[in-house]
């Protein structure tokens, strides 16, 4: 039995928490969790250091809230997605019939990495539909970029109000609208340089090569084994599921790693590549889910020399 | 120079020019003949001119005079020309080895040029199995081998399917090995490169490697495993549940568990060594 403005729907019920002083996130979030608590309902918080610990001061003793690590949880949106999707499904198959949560984004995914965070806000309307879910996504409006408030209106179909209401988001798209949308895709600034390595048609064995080489001593080793694996998987799908010619680049700075790799093509028709597993079959999809979750970033674009995957493993760029 | 790296000696050598196999036979024997081994070079051609040329060759005249050295045909070394069988071949090189054995040698060394016993894809497919179960008699055995594979007339997929079952082999773009390996440590041992570019190979020869589980587990040394995607791993948690069987990978690096993890495969385990 679902409670609150959550009452009657079934499946997912995504609200974005656009506050713009901490007393606005607290008058929305502390009823809501206090709701949830109250009517038996799984109620998580998934928010940053700060923001987490304001709602966990003003929550009332013994409010029987469960806090996630949102560090953890939110290290890469494909990761979250997997991990939100295991834990809906369990906490279902143990018999719960509505669970509340309370997350953001971290402040490093607002910046330059913004736009597979985006893509994360667009995919979970479908991804956590299969389940009695009501969850509320915080954006400070006081810092964050308006651009992403504009992703945020586009991927959220309603806002959550301080008063306690709700309002329908005007911008708000389908998913699959949104994840089609081409997005413009700033160079890293370590692509300002010539790459590192070009290679034109590689096997992945000589990518794979050239990013061991490059990445020795740059990366801690499990870092870069998790980027070489994300190499050889887009490669793969360039040489099988793309149109020559195929093109690697790679690039190296102090602390990261940029490669890409493009085709001729049009890149994946499934929406949710990459941020789901294909369930259908889908060429390569399996291999851009995992790409998606041994990288620091993913993005992608269309042009018109055809489709093309950038991957970074390091610290992508703040800004 | 050949690619891996071998406990025993069991080396596939491809070549395109009929001279240059001879060159690296010789060496090879000629190790063997200097750690007092009796040594077989075994030719699908007449014998004489390859004895006439050992003749020439720095320690090999006392050799091929007191027997320590034999140049043979394939027909009197191996049990049918047409389709091997595997155990009963397997069976005949132990019987030898044993024999130089007991006749003071240190073991039995074979070069033989075995293009004649693969032609055909039976052939091959039986020869393959043989391959793999000579492996595990190696373990055991003072039995050393060097195989030779003619590749203008065989193709580069025929040599490429025998070569990766030897730990070591000279062929340049084959990227994997499987093979027999330190008993302890499983029943075979992989290593180098899984990816799309081989896993058909792959397969083939993992059927041909007749892995038999141990306590309802298929162990597989992969400490020498650079890489491997996640088709292989599928692949081989299908392998392993077709044979009611868990398989247990035994890495070095924890990309392999990491990537395991990410595909929940229900037969498949993977122990990190590091």
């Amino acid at each position: 039995m679902r409670t609150g403005r959550a009452a009657g729907r079934t499946g997912y019920l995504h609200e974005a928490v656009c506050y713009g002083s901490d007393e606005e996130l607290l008058a929305v979030a502390v009823p809501f969790l206090v709701g949830g608590v109250e009517a038996g309902e799984p109620t998580f918080v998934a928010l940053g250091e700060r923001t987490g610990g304001l709602v966990r001061s003003a929550l009332p003793a013994e409010t029987k809230v469960e806090f996630l690590t949102g560090g953890d949880v939110y290290g890469r949106p494909t990761a979250a997605i997997r991990m939100y999707r295991q834990l809906l499904a369990d906490l279902v198959a143990d018999g719960a019939t509505a669970i509340r949560i309370i997350g953001e984004v971290p402040t490093a995914g607002l910046g330059p990495t913004w736009d597979w965070w985006a893509r994360y806000e667009a995919a979970i309307n479908h991804a956590y539909d299969d389940w009695p879910l009501w969850s509320m996504c915080a954006y400070d409006t006081r810092t964050v970029r308006s651009s992403v408030l504009a992703d945020v209106a586009a991927t959220h179909p309603c806002f959550a109000t301080a008063d306690g209401g709700q309002l329908p988001s005007a911008g708000y798209v389908a998913p699959e609208t949104f994840l089609r949308r081409e997005r413009p895709v700033l160079p890293d600034p370590i692509q300002a340089a010539p790459p590192l390595v070009e290679l034109a048609d590689p096997t992945a064995a000589q990518a794979r090569a050239a990013v061991h080489g490059a990445g020795q001593g740059r990366l801690p080793g499990d870092e870069l084994d998790d980027f070489v694996v994300a190499i050889s998987e887009v490669v793969t799908n360039g040489l099988r599921h793309g149109r020559p010619p195929v093109r690697f680049r790679l690039w190296a700075g102090a602390d990261r790693l940029v490669a890409t790799v493009s085709d001729g093509g049009t890149g994946p028709d499934d929406p949710y590549a990459g941020l789901l597993p294909c369930g259908d079959g889908a060429p390569g999809g399996l291999g851009l889910w995992i790409t998606h979750q041994s990288c620091n970033h993913v993005a992608h674009y269309r042009d018109a020399d055809g489709f093309t995957l950038r991957l970074t493993a390091g610290r992508p760029p703040l800004s | 120079m050949a690619r891996g790296m071998s406990r025993y000696g069991h080396l596939c050598w491809a070549y395109d020019d009929p001279l240059g196999f001879a060159v690296r036979a010789e060496e090879f024997l000629r190790v063997g003949l200097a750690a007092g081994e009796r040594v077989w070079y075994v030719t699908d051609g007449p014998a004489g001119p390859v004895r006439d040329r050992l003749l020439g060759l720095d320690g090999f005249a006392e050799a091929l005079s007191t027997g320590a050295a034999e140049v043979r045909s394939l027909n009197g070394t191996y049990t049918s020309l047409a389709v091997i069988d595997p155990a009963g071949q397997v069976q005949a090189y132990r019987t030898a080895t044993r024999l130089a054995i007991a006749e003071g040698y240190t073991g039995l060394r074979v070069a033989a040029d075995a293009t004649a016993l693969v032609r055909t894809p039976a052939q091959r497919d039986a020869f393959a199995r043989y391959e793999q179960r000579v492996n595990e008699m190696m373990r055991t055995e003072s039995f050393q081998a060097m195989c030779g594979y003619h590749r203008p007339q065989l193709g580069d997929r025929a040599v490429a399917e025998l070569a990766c079952l030897h730990p070591e082999h000279n062929v340049d773009d084959l990227l994997f090995r499987l093979h027999a390996g330190p008993r302890q440590s499983g029943q075979a041992a992989l290593a180098g490169e899984l990816d799309p570019s081989n896993h058909d190979l792959f397969r083939t020869a993992l059927d041909r490697a007749g892995l038999e589980p141990v306590d309802d587990e298929l162990v597989l040394d992969a400490d020498g495993l650079r890489f491997l995607d996640h088709r292989a791993l599928i692949h081989l948690s299908d392998y392993a549940q077709e044979r009611n069987a868990t398989l247990v990978l035994r890495a070095s690096r924890c990309g392999v568990a990491r990537l395991a993890a990410l595909l929940d495969l229900p037969a498949l385990r993977v122990e990190v060594s590091r």
